[in-house]
């Protein structure tokens, strides 16, 4: 009986599951608004790729200006406190409390959990909760896109750049010297915690290497890497002693280009002094790049199309025929031979549910059998 | 589509068809995949070259030259051509299946290769209105008005009333002359099953089981059109998401439809060796096309043709095509049909 289908047998279908990783770039031109010439909302290139929302929660960054189909969602940043902290209790004072410590509790709500009470805890520096020790309180959130993150950010391959120098030179330390930050979840592939409601988080550190300040590598955050976010402490943008004690740094807003006077013109300053936008404006201002490796679990069936000599070597193929004679043959005992291009995987009621096509002909004939591993992924 | 990258190694480009995403999304088991077969659609076996001076070595290498394009996800555009396994190694012809032309019955219009299926009874014709299949003065004998209306198909009421001979016939066997019309198909490439599949959304196939006794009814002046009982379309086997309908047909459960070659008269065969099996239908118009345009004017054109008598009527239409593919051999078949709708 002649045939065109070859039926899979139990042992031809197997499962299997694999990392993907991909190297993902963020460069500080695409944060810092490059597409928005002196803050217009248009320009040459269509607009801003800086996006603010009426309720001014938060601030998405789109790789091209938002308003274009082409640009696509990077990450949204925001900031936050709780109502512990310092900075809190200043209303008459302070721009959007409300709405930061909202923020603050929302994220840690998801990210930390509750304690036996019910009530939110604050991020913990080194997620050490029941031992209480330095909490994170007065906080920038970093989203990621899962366009970016897909289903993870790979342990260990998170680095955050950051400029610690003055508003106008961010980069530089003042004295001529590099004044970039550079802030790691350093050995976090060997050393992550799991107590989170919201999957694997590690610590974040600034590493040895930005100024004479920090020759040891404080914490200073916190990376989710399922959630795709990252926390980091205020406490990397300030000069002199914060009010937890530690650590210090260098202040970002001493420019004049912020309406800070010099003794307040620290992060904390724009926590208290700014909307959630400015904050988020001057955060852009100094960020240098990030760069991860984001993770995507393919799930795979394997099919072993298994051909043995005697299978498909003639062919339906129009061509293959010249007045019903088969072409590749000249008499009878010329063994049949046929090329296929395609593999086709059907249902049972023969409907085809997957191609596979190969990248040259194959040639068939019975003298040879092979077995063809069509991989399928979801 | 591009074409794959083969300058190193063998790669396989696979993807899920648009069906098979859609049942993937249905979540009812739907998706199962089950068997595999291996398709060559892009080989132009005409290029083997078995007179090549170099040798056998290199009978095939403009085969093996072809450059091959990435996968469709369209379910209906690829696997084309399969490749068969026939576990005989001797054979030296195989079967194809023809369109047959010679039965006047079932013939495609003119020297076209179209069908034409009249959608609603304006175009077919009724009486003191005169159409592609009924004249409104006579027309002489069933022999004469079956070569006037041939290729004309009523898909108003296939099966039944005028027209209810006309349908579309497909023969099977080796078509040479280097074998004995009289000698036997070998049974392995006997075809007993095929499959027709068509655009759901323009028509349906009528099994000729059941076929009513009327055939071509004259409707002079005063004459009278006799209606048969339709007989119903046949049951679909699935409708894919481009709206392809596939029909399953066998010789065990559709006698009336597919019959043994041989025991047809010789003149009107169009397989000139061995004779395998012939497969006739009708097709039946689908509610749309009958009570509306739009789908002739999304699909289609207009174009004027010649009716019996001699007159010439505006028709809109759509040309689709049926493919008669047999599912024991592969070998496949692509039917022109043009739907035509009377501009009244």
């Amino acid at each position: 009986m002649a045939t065109t289908f070859k039926t899979f047998l139990n042992n031809d279908i197997t499962s299997t599951k694999t990392l993907l990783h991909e190297a993902i770039p963020i460069t500080g031109a695409i944060a810092s608004g490059t597409y928005n010439k002196g803050g217009a909302t248009t320009d040459t290139y269509g607009g801003t790729n800086i996006k603010n929302y009426a309720a001014g929660m938060f601030q998405s960054v789109y790789d091209y200006p938002y308003l274009s189909s082409s640009a696509n969602h990077i990450f949204d940043l925001t900031v936050g406190y709780p109502s512990g902290s310092v900075l809190s209790g200043t209303a008459a004072t302070t721009v959007q409390q409300a709405k930061k410590i909202n923020l603050y509790n929302q994220m840690a709500q998801v990210l930390v959990g509750y304690d036996s009470t019910g009530s939110i805890r604050d991020f913990d520096e080194d997620g050490n909760i029941v031992a209480g020790g330095k909490k994170l309180k007065e906080c920038v959130f970093i989203n990621f896109a899962r366009l970016l993150t897909k289903d993870e950010i790979k342990k260990g391959s998170f680095t955050l750049k950051i400029g610690t120098g003055s508003y106008a030179t961010p980069f530089e330390d003042g004295s001529g010297g590099d004044g970039i930050l550079t802030i790691k979840d350093s050995n976090a592939a060997n050393n992550y915690r799991v107590n989170s409601p919201a999957g694997e988080y590690a610590i974040l550190s600034a590493t040895a290497g930005y100024n004479k300040e920090f020759s040891v590598a404080p914490a200073c955050g916190l990376i989710f890497y399922q959630a795709g976010i990252a926390v980091l402490s205020s406490s990397i943008f300030q000069s002199g002693t914060h009010a937890a004690g530690v650590p210090t740094g260098r202040g970002i807003l001493s420019s004049s280009d912020v309406p800070y006077t010099s003794t307040n013109a620290y992060f904390t300053a724009s926590l208290t002094g700014s909307a959630i936008s400015a904050s988020c404006n001057y955060f852009r201002n100094r960020l240098y790049d990030i760069s991860f490796n984001n993770t995507t679990e393919l799930n795979s069936t394997i099919h072993f199309c298994r051909v043995n000599h005697n299978d498909f070597n003639y062919s339906s193929n129009p061509t293959y025929l010249s007045a019903s004679k088969i072409r590749v043959k000249n008499n009878p005992l010329d063994a049949p031979i046929s090329y296929f291009t395609t593999v086709g995987l059907y249902s049972s009621d023969n409907e085809l549910l997957a191609v596979a096509k190969l990248s040259e002909p194959l040639k068939k004939d019975p003298t040879n059998e092979m077995t063809v591993r069509v991989r399928l992924d979801y | 589509m591009a074409f794959l990258d083969n300058s190193g190694d063998i790669i396989l480009d696979a993807v899920l068809t648009d069906t098979g995403r859609y049942r993937l999304a249905q979540g009812n088991g739907s998706f199962k995949i089950a068997k595999f077969a291996l398709g060559d659609d892009e080989i132009n076996y005409s290029a083997y070259n078995k007179n090549n001076p170099s040798g056998s070595a290199y009978y095939d290498l403009e085969i093996l030259q072809t450059p091959i394009l990435e996968a469709f996800t369209n379910n209906t555009s690829t696997m084309k051509s399969k490749l068969l396994t026939i576990p005989r190694t001797n054979l030296l012809y195989l079967p194809v299946i023809l369109m047959n032309n010679s039965n006047v019955n079932s013939a495609p219009s003119g020297s076209s290769e179209l069908h034409l299926v009249c959608v609603d009874e304006d175009t077919v014709g009724r009486k003191g209105l005169e159409g592609f299949l009924v004249q409104s003065s006579g027309m002489g004998g069933t022999g004469a008005a079956s070569e006037k209306v041939r290729g004309f198909l009523n898909g108003f009421q296939a099966g039944s009333g005028v027209g209810a001979q006309q349908y579309i016939q497909c023969d099977q066997g080796l078509n040479t002359n280097e074998i004995s019309a009289n000698a036997a198909l070998d049974s392995d490439l006997y075809e007993t099953q095929y499959i027709v599949e068509m655009d759901n959304r323009l028509g349906a196939i009528v099994p000729m089981a059941g076929q009513g006794a009327n055939q071509y009814n004259v409707a002079g002046v005063g004459g009278v059109v006799t209606a048969g009982t339709f007989a119903g379309t046949a049951k679909v086997s699935f409708v894919d998401d481009d709206n392809i309908a596939s029909y399953y047909f066998s010789l065990a459960s559709d006698a009336g439809m597919i019959s043994d070659l041989a025991s047809t008269p010789s003149q009107s065969r169009v397989i000139t060796g061995p004779q395998g099996t012939t497969i006739q239908f009708r097709v039946q118009a689908s509610t749309e096309l009958q009570t509306s345009t739009y789908l002739f004017e999304k699909l289609g054109s207009t174009t004027s043709i010649t009716k019996p008598s001699g007159a010439s009527q505006s028709v809109r239409y759509i040309d689709s095509v049926i493919k008669v593919t047999g599912a024991t051999t592969g070998y496949s078949i692509n039917l022109l049909v043009r739907y035509i709708k009377s501009i009244i």
